[in-house]
């Protein structure tokens, strides 16, 4: 909590937040946004948020970017001039912009000092996780145990949102083979086929690692910052890393629709799965402490470690199983016949 | 050993520095991509070979551990930082971004 | 000085959040308005770990060898930044990603259907 660097980075985020809407071209625009995630990404390192860092810097600055890309390619890419007739609504979004900001102002005169240890946030339910998780649960990460098991109804819903998110995606864009009502214009001019053998050499040789880099995110969530989303994301990644580097069909025949779909159901029934292996083994749905009848040579404390392991796993699958059916169906207008 | 970590992280800074004046300054796309390939490859490795060298002052398992991560960033830096730049300089050649040409003036005509 | 100071960090969220606002209602181009979107997530999050922050703090990861066997090294619970805030966004960024290409697909929808991304054409083209 060093101020000066507080300070510092903050300006920087703020001029990147102009220039990201200022831009008149899609791909900077896309570009600048990802420098925005980093800074943010600086801020909350610096702050001692390491997991919503390490969260943002996976998703917001990799997928993110990508996927604005994606849309920018399949668009148009230059944000035309302004005309005459819209200063009617920016005159109103200026003027709503202001009277919220003067009103959340205001209120900001009576929030608790800057990072306070006896601030109201910091006193009543998180003094029992800070100092009971290890007791509990054999989980150093206090943010891994209170997303996975304090909490853990919360994470199950936000990946059952996720796997939503593909599901209207893939309900929104994809085409298979009929007749459109109308032509689909042609996408921005990129050399359709081209290939380089250093870049597809480099990065063919970086994806294990990638992976296996991402599968130790997932496992390591317990002792270090990581855990189940953003060794998804990672996982995901490295696919549309071997997309952009070669072409679609390279990845569709390593990983096809079905079995994307279906490892997206899969992560989701895992962790709904626990819940209800839990419920039949005669305890409360997702209180892990029943699994150690079953698990061998497990003490109650350790089955809700393995238990937080397994539903971890289930969110890492079911995450980059969207992430790769999100960016394949964005960059090829749902066809999925050649993208980026 | 001190003395090491300063001079790595200062030239790192240095580098950093320099790159960010040739970004600036140099006048077209090609020299652009250069200088920011080149020093933001040698930057990064300079700090990060001296972050990982203060992890070594005391050495047990646990510190061993955290340098050798970091040197494994080096390695993945090393290895995905110049095939960026070589993407991104063969993707403006492809487009056909024309290197920059000193203008002639009248006199030396 | 230090009122300054702590003052700043609000300031500027509340400006981000208003960047973000802006863009939403005035610009013309609708993946602008996604951009602005997300900017205005992002500075709602930095807002909500900012409320987790302490003073002299560390990251919320119990080091090794505290709070382990009969001797309770008793946990400060001072010395450890607040982790729920950090759970709540952590679920809230990873909600932002899917919102994010849900509604790119549906500005892809729009382009297929008008033929164009600003809002202006695509409001003659529907009277």
């Amino acid at each position: 909590m060093i101020w000066q660097i507080d300070l510092s980075i903050l300006s920087l985020v703020v001029l990147c937040a102009f220039a990201t809407i200022m831009v008149k071209d899609l791909l900077s625009a896309a570009i600048i946004f990802g420098a925005y995630s980093f800074l943010m990404c600086l801020l909350w390192t610096e702050m001692g948020a390491v997991d919503v860092a390490f969260t943002e810097a996976s998703v917001g600055a990799g997928v993110s970017t990508i996927l604005f890309i994606a849309a920018a390619y399949q668009t148009t890419r230059i944000v035309k001039a302004r005309r005459r007739g819209r200063l009617a609504s920016k005159i109103i979004g200026l003027g709503a912009a202001v009277i919220m900001g003067l009103v959340l102002l205001a209120a900001e005169a009576n929030f608790p000092g800057f990072a306070d240890p006896n601030s109201p946030a910091s006193l009543h339910v998180s003094p029992y996780y800070i100092t009971q998780t290890l007791a509990d649960t054999a989980v150093p990460n206090m943010v891994t145990s209170v997303l996975a098991d304090y909490r853990g109804f919360d994470t199950m819903f936000e990946t059952a949102v996720i796997f939503t998110a593909g599901l209207a995606v893939i309900a929104i864009l994809r085409r298979v083979k009929r007749s459109d009502l109308c032509e689909l214009p042609e996408p921005y001019t990129i050399s359709a086929g081209y290939e380089d053998t250093i870049i597809r050499f480099v990065s063919r040789q970086l994806v294990p690692f990638m992976q296996l880099f991402a599968l130790y995110v997932v496992a390591h969530g317990h002792h270090s910052p990581g855990g189940g989303f953003q060794g998804g994301v990672i996982l995901g990644a490295s696919f549309i890393l071997l997309a952009i580097t070669y072409d679609m069909q390279f990845v569709q025949q390593r990983m096809s629709e079905k079995w994307n779909i279906l490892l997206g159901n899969i992560g989701v029934l895992i962790y709904a799965g626990i819940g209800f292996l839990c419920l039949l083994l005669g305890a409360n749905f997702l209180d892990y402490s029943i699994l150690s009848k079953i698990l061998p040579a497990t003490d109650k404390i350790m089955a809700r470690s393995h238990g937080m392991l397994g539903i971890e796993i289930g969110v890492a699958i079911a995450v980059m199983a969207i992430v790769i059916t999100i960016y394949l169906n964005l960059s090829s207008h749902g066809k999925l016949d050649k993208g980026l | 050993m001190n003395i090491v970590i300063i001079c790595l992280v200062v030239s790192g800074l240095f580098f950093f520095f320099a790159t960010t004046v040739g970004l600036l300054r140099f006048p077209d796309f090609y020299s652009r991509m250069h200088a920011a390939g080149k020093g933001d490859t040698l930057s990064s490795l300079l700090m990060l070979g001296g972050l990982a060298l203060y992890e070594f002052h005391e050495i047990n398992i646990a510190t061993i551990l955290v340098g050798a991560k970091i040197l494994l960033i080096v390695v993945f830096i090393f290895m995905a930082s110049p095939t960026a730049t070589h993407a991104i300089t063969d993707a403006g050649f492809e487009s056909g971004v024309k290197p920059w040409q000193k203008e002639k003036t009248e006199e030396q005509g | 000085m230090e009122y300054l100071v702590a003052e700043y960090n609000y300031w500027i969220y509340v400006l981000l959040m208003m960047i973000g606002l802006y863009a939403m209602l005035a610009k013309n181009n609708l993946v602008k308005k996604v951009i602005g979107m997300s900017i205005f997530q992002t500075a709602i999050i930095v807002f909500y770990v900012s409320i987790g922050a302490k003073e002299h703090a560390t990251i919320p990861i119990i080091a090794h060898g505290q709070g382990h066997g009969a001797v309770e090294a008793a946990i400060d619970v001072a010395h450890y930044a607040n982790p729920l805030p950090h759970v709540l966004m952590l679920t809230a960024i990873v909600v932002s990603v899917g919102t994010l290409g849900v509604a790119l697909a549906i500005c892809l929808g729009i382009h297929r259907r008008y033929n164009t991304l600003e809002e202006d054409e695509i409001q003659e083209q529907l009277q």
